[in-house]
């Protein structure tokens, strides 16, 4: 019988330290906890963002109107709290759906070579468009609405995940651990599933927050373009498109919105590069 | 004989998310003039921390040397200011790495990076620093010098970017070369060849030469004194014959059974139970008392002190009389 | 009994080049290289980095397809079996890797990862794989609870222990061991080297042991064969070969491999000089012309078969 070998010590989690060791991700999580909360339970607290006013037209922010009103006397802060809505369902629908696909799309790429060839091209071809006007001409071929502006969002985004998860499982292919587990007889479904399907996920998660962000500006560009989602809806885009008129003289309905835009998608960037430094072994061993 | 290089009870400390670690734990020795001395000892033992403590080449976010003393021709380099360290390495003191295709610039020629250390040292002119280059490939046996000189790192087999890290290293006439597991990426036969330069441009050049590795081999058939390290501590010094001939510590006898020979069937080899200790704790007693056969209550709780064997043989050890 | 027979076995890896990726050439890993293991037998293959020792390891295991060349493994000729029909097989010869440290899935328990064979070919499930995974720890040398540690939580010389563990799970008659000792700590290879000699009593298993250290495959193997560029020149049983090597790479291996004995330095004898050539562009003739000491004009011409000189001493070379 051979010796019995000493372990090595098991680290126990703790939260107190997990917030200390990772600010940007903390910092990011809460600041993006609160504007989620602030989505879902806000509408509830305020009153109707259609409601016109014209007596109250553009007046300045005040104690009554929180964050000014707008042209047409529509209360900002309302139609702001409502527009968060707007922009986080679509930041993150879109970052679901692109990577439930690209991920399904970059495992069997990276898996099976003959698919790749051809897939990638097309991926190629698909990112060599702006997802911008990509998206804008996916909208005018139907009626506008925000489950047409997440499909269109979707398609420019899906390669983005898909490079991603492709070259993760072209590295993990390469590691002895699946060489491993084919010679021990491990089988296609259960290779991808249980070997390589695990380890795609941390660049996955953190690619997807960087997806969400973008998801977020491009629904704001297409909004403030006119291509978004319809105008009577209270989106961030689209107020910001209404308020461009009257910047001049009513700075804030444009400032409050974009700032608010600024500050989500600073929320999810944080996070994600928080994922990042975290999730990636080679940054990580260095602490 | 006078002492080039004297370190004294070293403690270089590191932080980690599991707490400080201690990877040297105070180290003492001596490097005399010309000399090889061998620092031989298992991964984590410390011996790479001593080379980059005597550097100054200790990572300021994470480490620091956080006691003991290491004078150089009787300069204290703990208290030199950055400047006067980067004026000494590469100069005075030279240091050559396990892998040189990281140490080496993949972007500039060979002869460029050669002799841009000299420029920067010595002062000289350019044609001159490349001059001594050239004087430098042609030193470490690199066939068709004027030709490599123009080549890049990726251009070189692994054993020929060695000799360029050696040339570099000497370019300067340093007194000391410290050499991190110099062979350890290389194959056997170019091994021998490195191995083989660096006993000869010792005896031209008289530098002396600190070689740290975990190749009980590679030491003998070089090193004219050990230190074995065990944990970030010195157990053992020898001349090398004395070492190999009769070792004392436990940990050295465990090592040298544990090497499978190439000059005899031996039929099993001796195991050392267990592995090294954790050195996020501080150890009490003896570092090796855990996995000694020898050990005693007075081990596990007393540090040992260092017995004088003769001859420069000396063993930090307790149950050893020598 | 033979269990493991290689024959005239060639890997070959396309070089691509140009705008085309028109094959311009082949990196000549593995050129027609025969042997046999029997039952309870270890033999060593050594060789310095790039002489496809690790190629020969993947092409038996059938991790890359051979480009010619027979692999019997236990009677049956599994050399152009497809990935599926190669399964069944996979039962009988196992493998333990080089790096401890990157041979283990980060992201499960290590108790799955050696019960995963068994699983695989249906030999035990549930509470009757844990059972036998639990005894395959204890074989060798790991504590029951270990089962649910993690990669990260086990030393490099615990994960070779699982790594042997799992190999060990589906009995197999042949395991290639592809430097399975390169990247421990002297004390630690003697527990994984003194392990794999015993387990190899124990059970039968025939090893093909793979290093380039040869006074580790002087420890653990009965035969050894030198592999330089894709090619054996030296297969003979170990004694002979450390006393009296016939091919000069043995006999420079065998003087350049370093030896913790300080009265040695002064007998070496003169050391082959130069580095091994690129196998993509192996000179003519014998490979090891370039380098050898006693090279005359035929060997840069005339390619030296691996002919038996004595009983089971076979070499490559035109001057023996």
């Amino acid at each position: 019988m051979v010796a019995i070998t000493d372990d090595l010590p098991t680290r126990r989690f703790s939260l107190a330290t997990a917030i200390r060791r990772n600010p940007t991700i903390t910092f990011g999580a809460v600041l993006l906890i609160l504007l989620i909360a602030i989505a879902i339970v806000g509408p509830s607290f305020v009153g109707d963002p259609l409601k016109i006013a014209p007596v109250y037209r553009l007046r300045p922010p005040s104690e009554r109107w929180w964050f000014g009103t707008d042209q047409f006397g529509r209360d900002l802060f309302t139609r702001t709290i409502y527009g968060s809505r707007v922009s986080l369902i679509v930041g993150l629908s879109v970052a679901v759906t692109a990577s439930v696909l690209g991920l399904a799309m970059g495992l069997l790429c990276g898996y099976f070579r003959a698919l790749d060839a051809i897939v990638m091209r097309v991926m190629d071809g698909v990112m060599a468009i702006p997802s911008i006007l990509l998206a804008i001409a996916l909208i005018t071929l139907t009626r506008p609405g925000l489950g047409i502006v997440i499909v269109a969002i979707v398609i420019p985004e899906v390669p983005r995940i898909v490079r991603v998860v492709r070259s993760v499982v072209l590295a993990i292919r390469a590691q002895p651990y699946i060489e491993s587990a084919i010679a021990g007889g491990t089988r296609h479904v259960k290779l991808l599933w249980r070997h390589v399907l695990p380890n795609t996920l941390a660049p996955l998660i953190v690619q997807a927050t960087y997806v969400c962000a973008s998801a977020m500006l491009i629904e704001a560009s297409l909004g403030f373009l006119g291509a978004g989602v319809p105008p009577e809806v209270p989106s961030w885009g689209n107020i910001i498109a209404q308020g461009r008129t009257f910047f001049q003289i009513a700075p804030w309905s444009i400032l409050i919105p974009g700032g608010f835009l600024a500050l989500t998608v600073l929320a999810v960037n944080l996070l994600g590069d928080g994922l990042r430094d975290r999730l990636d072994p080679r940054l990580a061993r260095r602490l | 004989m006078s002492g080039i290089l004297e370190v004294r009870d070293l403690h270089t400390q590191f932080d980690t998310l599991d707490g400080v670690v201690r990877a040297v734990d105070g180290l003492s020795f001596d490097l005399d003039r010309g000399e090889t001395l061998g620092i031989v000892g298992e991964s984590g033992c410390g011996k790479s921390v001593t080379a980059l403590s005597i550097l100054r080449l200790i990572p300021p976010e994470t480490g620091r040397i956080a006691s003991g003393s290491i004078r150089f021709e009787g300069e204290e380099l703990t208290r030199l200011s950055e400047e006067a360290m980067k004026r000494l390495r590469g100069h005075r003191i030279s240091m050559i790495f396990q892998e040189p295709m990281t140490s080496l610039n993949p972007v500039l020629t060979v002869g460029t990076q050669i002799a841009e250390n000299v420029t920067r040292h010595l002062g000289v002119s350019k044609r001159a620093a490349r001059e001594r280059a050239h004087e430098m490939l042609d030193l470490v046996r690199i066939a068709d010098a004027r030709r490599r000189l123009d080549e890049y790192p990726h251009q070189l087999s692994g054993g020929m970017r060695q000799r360029v890290m050696i040339a570099m290293a000497l370019s300067c006439d340093p007194q000391v070369l410290i050499a991190d597991e110099p062979t350890t990426a290389l194959d056997v036969t170019i091994q021998a060849q490195i191995l083989d330069l660096m006993l000869d441009l010792k005896e031209k050049t008289g530098t002396a030469i600190v070689l740290i590795t975990h190749d009980l081999g590679v030491v003998a058939e070089t090193a004219q004194r050990v230190v074995v390290m065990y944990a970030g501590r010195r157990v053992e010094e020898a001349p090398v014959e004395a070492l190999f001939d009769n070792p004392l510590h436990p940990y050295t006898r465990g090592l040298m059974a544990a090497i499978p020979r190439l000059d005899t069937d031996a039929t099993r080899l001796q195991e050392i139970p267990g592995m090294v200790p954790l050195l996020t704790r501080p150890i009490v007693g003896c570092a090796f008392a855990a996995r000694c056969p020898l050990a005693t209550d007075r081990c596990r709780a007393e540090a040992p002190p260092v017995v004088d064997a003769g001859g420069g043989h000396t063993v930090a050890c307790w149950e050893v009389t020598p | 009994m033979t269990v493991l027979a290689v024959d005239r076995l060639v890997k070959h890896f396309p070089i691509h080049g140009g705008l085309l990726q028109r094959q311009v050439g082949a990196v000549k890993a593995v050129d027609g290289i025969s042997f046999d293991i029997a039952k309870g037998e270890t033999l060593g293959l050594v060789g310095e980095s790039g002489c496809g020792k690790s190629t020969v390891g993947k092409t038996i295991l059938k991790l890359i397809e051979p480009t010619s060349g027979r692999i019997v493994l236990g009677g049956k000729d599994i050399t152009a079996l497809k990935p599926g029909a190669m399964w069944p097989h996979r039962k009988g010869i196992q493998t333990i890797f080089q790096d401890p440290y990157s041979s283990m899935n980060p992201r499960l328990p290590a108790g799955t990862i050696v019960g995963e064979p068994l699983e695989n070919f249906g030999i035990a499930r549930g509470r009757e794989r844990d059972e036998r995974v639990a005894a395959l720890f204890e074989r060798v040398g790991l504590r029951r609870d270990a089962m649910r540690k993690y990669a990260h939580e086990f030393s490099g010389g615990q994960r070779q222990r699982l790594g042997i563990a799992k190999a060990l799970s589906v009995a197999p008659e042949v395991i290639v061991a592809d430097e399975p000792v390169s990247a421990l700590d002297v004390s630690v290879q003697a527990q994984v080297l003194n392990l794999l000699i015993d387990l190899q009593a124990e059970y039968g298993l025939a090893y093909l042991f793979i290093s380039h250290d040869l006074a580790v495959m002087r420890h653990i193997s009965h035969r050894i064969a030198v592999m330089y560029l894709g090619r054996i020149v030296e297969l003979t049983d170990k004694r002979t070969l450390f006393a009296r090597p016939l091919h000069p790479y043995t006999e420079a291996l065998l003087s350049a491999a370093t030896a913790p004995d300080p009265r040695r330095r002064r007998r070496r004898k003169a050391i082959v000089e130069g580095d091994v050539p690129s196998p993509a562009d192996p000179p003519s003739g014998c490979h090891f012309h370039t380098r050898c000491p006693y090279a005359v004009a035929e060997c840069k011409v005339k390619d030296p078969s691996l002919r038996e000189v004595a009983p089971g001493h076979h070499v490559a070379c035109h001057l023996r």
